[in-house]
């Protein structure tokens, strides 16, 4: 056995769980620091086709990095960033290992400041015009700052900036991706095409990996429900967003971009729904260089009102006045001072058609302001955390319910009338918000007791049925993992599940990676018959 | 009650960067922000003129590109600015400048409270507003956390010492430098800033004023910045892996190759 796996015990207790608060097992864990641990691992516990569950932050939802049984893979001390390249096009490529934390990689951009040990001399000549260069920044922006990169790539995982620079694929431009048996696939966007729904895979040491895609159609919605695919598509789409069932990335590279000279945030409190909804459609329609959309109900509210009067954490958040019933965040990213300004008008005008009051808004002009709303948006998730954590105490059993469905723009005031009569006919406490710019809303039932968690549950079952039929996709930035697995059925139907799960054979004939991830126990019987 | 606020432009405190060659601060307009301790001057006296039925000026002596921080002072429920910007004021000790903001402050009328933040966050000095008061011959109190009462003729306040709190009574007009505690600033609204951006704006400069240009920037200086420089960051965090044995070893290594260094390698 190598010297990198290490028998569990209770030391490693906090590895068994992640934020979805749900807790595995496993026999053995590892720390590997390199792609040489990561091969070293394999082999050691090829002979005994032991399941390795990936894992880095923990900071998923989907439960996709709890381990149910077998290895469990730490990958957060492989955390270097390797290099930076400038391409062709102008923008700036960094390179780094899946367990660098997002913050970090934040810091790190922003300061120009990188740990070059190893670095090549072309990667230096690049860190020399990157200094040069105008501020750059990594545009996803998942709410969970301490995420780690390859998490991040997993799930495929978006945040508030994505209504403008969509979710995290878009900036990913290169994979090295390691299968069960160490051979190596690297993939850089725009190299390796699928002919049709068949790819082929160069290995780097010789060979190809054949493939066969799926047949389905993905929602035409924001979406990481299951394996990204289409028609002679890129070959690191199908990486992204695979929740670690495919195999172990050992190396990603993110694209950079310019950091927009003024980045503006606008909070907008609203008496009813009714009339934020009929705002946001109006920002769709109306207003340009929007980067975000996001809503908070009064649930969400609320919960932050008590919060204020009983944390001392939280009493720097800005008062909510006790008429507002929801509030709508934007951000708006411009090229200049003048254009953010002629887009705040235009918000204005947004608001007062919708029947709301250009005065019952805040405006964040500079970083002060808008960390203020960054932590006002940050505490909401927060606070629902403590207070589920807080009713645990009482019934362990309970967890917070968060759907992370999405539907087409056309049905937005169809998915909150779903939600709404939902809550009601169950009779269920929750708290909504989240992107609602890309129809992406986070319902966040908040259970009193086991009785609330069952019928949340199937309350969310119920939705995943509606918001299919709708166009819609059951997760859409959190991954699927082991939470959403079931759900995953109700969208793509049993026949697409199998040629997923025979996609993933054609990676990972032991289905070694990822095991509970994405498809429940009897498909993999299934396929390896 | 009729307030005046005094602000500063200052860079963004976790951006400062100097010029390596002149050693001055590199002040760039995207990356500079009122002085955060002036943020909550701003807000406490638009709320005294908000219980007061009063008014509230704003006034800064700065560089022509601090109008935006003056216009946002004024969203924020400000009701005028004013800048105080002239070559003859540039270089300015904390001296050159309290008179100059003194001479802007008689030109804005009478007034019964002004307010400071604690300090600037470039310079640190807090010297500004106790010798603008001494300029202006009314007393002060620093480190303001509450007013607790308003009268026509004196304020109750807290301040915060070493020991606790003082409370304190004083006649008006007055000049309070107040603390982050005292308020949480509001942001401004849409409306508000379209009001600012419409709203008028006055510089003035040192014949405006008819200063006296001995006493102003430079030459009206006693104290002069020599010479600013950026700390050399000492020391280098070495991680050490391994099991406990492995780990002693490895230390005593780096201690012993520390000594041989410090004892000039012998």
């Amino acid at each position: 056995m190598s010297q990198l796996i290490r028998k569990y015990s209770d030391d490693y207790a906090e590895y068994m769980r992640d934020e979805s608060r749900t807790t595995g097992y496993a026999e053995t864990i590892s720390f590997p620091k390199t792609e040489e641990d990561v091969r070293e691992i394999l082999g050691a516990l090829a002979p005994s086709k032991t399941s390795i569950t990936v894992q880095a932050a923990r900071t998923g939802l989907a439960a996709g990095a709890v381990p149910f049984g077998g290895h469990a893979m730490n990958i957060v001390r492989m955390n270097r960033v390797l290099g930076l390249r400038k391409g062709e096009n102008g923008l700036f490529y960094v390179r780094v290992q899946p367990g660098v934390i997002l913050s970090q990689l934040k810091k790190d951009i922003e300061e120009k400041r990188f740990d070059t040990k190893g670095w090549s001399s072309e990667s230096l000549a690049a860190l020399a015009e990157f200094e040069a260069a105008s501020e750059q920044f990594f545009p996803t922006d998942p709410t969970e700052t301490s995420a780690c990169i390859g998490g991040i790539v997993a799930c495929n995982a978006s945040g508030a900036r994505s209504y403008l620079y969509k979710s995290a694929r878009g900036h990913i431009s290169g994979v090295r991706l390691m299968l069960s048996d160490g051979g190596i696939i690297a993939l850089r966007r725009g190299c390796v095409f699928a002919k049709g729904r068949t790819l082929e895979l160069p290995k780097e040491n010789g060979g190809t990996l054949i493939v066969p895609l799926p047949s389905y159609q993905m929602p035409a919605t924001k979406n990481a429900s299951g394996y990204y695919v289409a028609d002679d598509m890129d070959a690191i789409d199908l990486i992204i967003g695979s929740d670690g069932t495919l195999g172990i990335m050992t190396e990603i590279e993110l694209e950079l971009l310019p950091l927009p000279a003024a980045i503006w945030g606008v909070s907008t409190f609203f008496d009813s729904e009714k009339k934020a909804i009929h705002f946001v459609q109006k920002m769709r329609e109306k207003v340009s260089n929007v980067a975000a959309i996001e809503y908070f109900d009064v649930g969400a509210i609320n919960i932050l009102r008590d919060q204020k009067k009983t944390n001392a954490a939280f009493a720097q958040l800005p008062d909510v006045e006790s008429w507002a019933a929801c509030c709508v965040y934007t951000e708006l990213h411009c090229h200049g001072e003048e254009s953010a300004l002629e887009k705040l008008y235009e918000i204005g005008v947004c608001i007062a058609e919708s029947g709301g009051d250009e005065n019952k808004t805040w405006v964040a002009r500079n970083a002060r302001d808008l960390e203020q709303l960054q932590f006002f948006r940050h505490a909401v998730p927060e606070s629902t955390n403590m207070m589920i954590d807080k009713r645990r105490q009482i019934d362990p059993a309970i967890t917070k319910l968060g759907a992370d469905m999405s539907v087409p723009d056309e049905y937005l005031e169809d998915v909150v009338a779903l939600y709404r009569a939902g809550l009601e006919e169950y009779g269920l406490e929750s708290a909504i918000w989240g992107h609602i710019g890309d129809n992406h809303l986070h319902v966040n039932i908040l259970p009193r007791d086991g009785a609330d968690f069952k019928k949340g549950k199937e309350l969310y079952a119920k939705w995943a049925r509606v918001i299919t039929d709708m166009g819609g996709a059951v997760s859409a930035e959190h991954g699927v993992g082991k939470i959403k697995a079931p759900f995953l059925e109700v969208m793509y139907g049993r026949e697409h599940i199998i040629e997923m799960a025979k996609m993933k054979y054609a990676f990972d004939p032991g289905f070694i990676f990822g095991r509970g991830n994405m498809f429940p126990a009897d498909v993999q019987e299934e396929v390896q018959l | 009650m009729r307030c005046v606020v005094c602000i500063k432009q200052v860079p963004s405190t976790t951006k400062v960067k100097l010029d390596p060659v002149t050693k001055t601060i590199i002040r760039d307009a995207r990356q500079s922000v009122v002085n955060p301790f002036d943020a909550y001057a701003i807000e406490e006296a638009v709320r005294v003129k908000e219980k007061t039925n009063g008014s509230v000026s704003v006034l800064s002596m700065g560089i022509p590109a601090t109008e935006r921080l003056l216009r946002d002072a004024v969203a924020r429920g400000a009701d005028r600015a004013l800048l105080l910007s002239d070559r003859a004021f540039a270089g300015a000790d904390t001296l050159a400048t309290s008179y100059t903001l003194s001479l802007g402050i008689r030109r804005l009328g009478a007034f019964d409270l002004i307010f400071c933040g604690k300090m600037a966050v470039d310079g640190d000095t807090a010297q500004i507003g106790p010798e603008l008061a001494e300029t202006l011959g009314i007393p002060h109190v620093t480190d303001v956390t509450e007013i607790l009462e308003l009268g026509e003729k004196e304020i109750k306040v807290r301040r915060a010492t070493d020991e606790g709190y003082e409370i304190l009574k004083v006649t008006l007009p007055a000049l309070l430098c107040v603390v982050k505690d005292i308020n949480m600033p509001r942001m401004p609204s849409i409306a508000g800033i379209r009001y600012s951006q419409a709203a008028p704006f006055e510089v003035l400069g040192a014949e405006a004023l008819s200063a006296d240009i001995a006493r102003t920037g430079l030459d009206g200086s006693p104290t002069q910045v020599v010479h600013t420089f950026t700390p050399e960051r000492a020391g280098e965090c070495v991680q050490i892996d391994g099991d406990c044995k492995t780990q002693a070893v490895k230390m005593l290594g780096l201690i012993a190759a520390e000594t041989k260094t410090a004892e000039g390698g012998n």
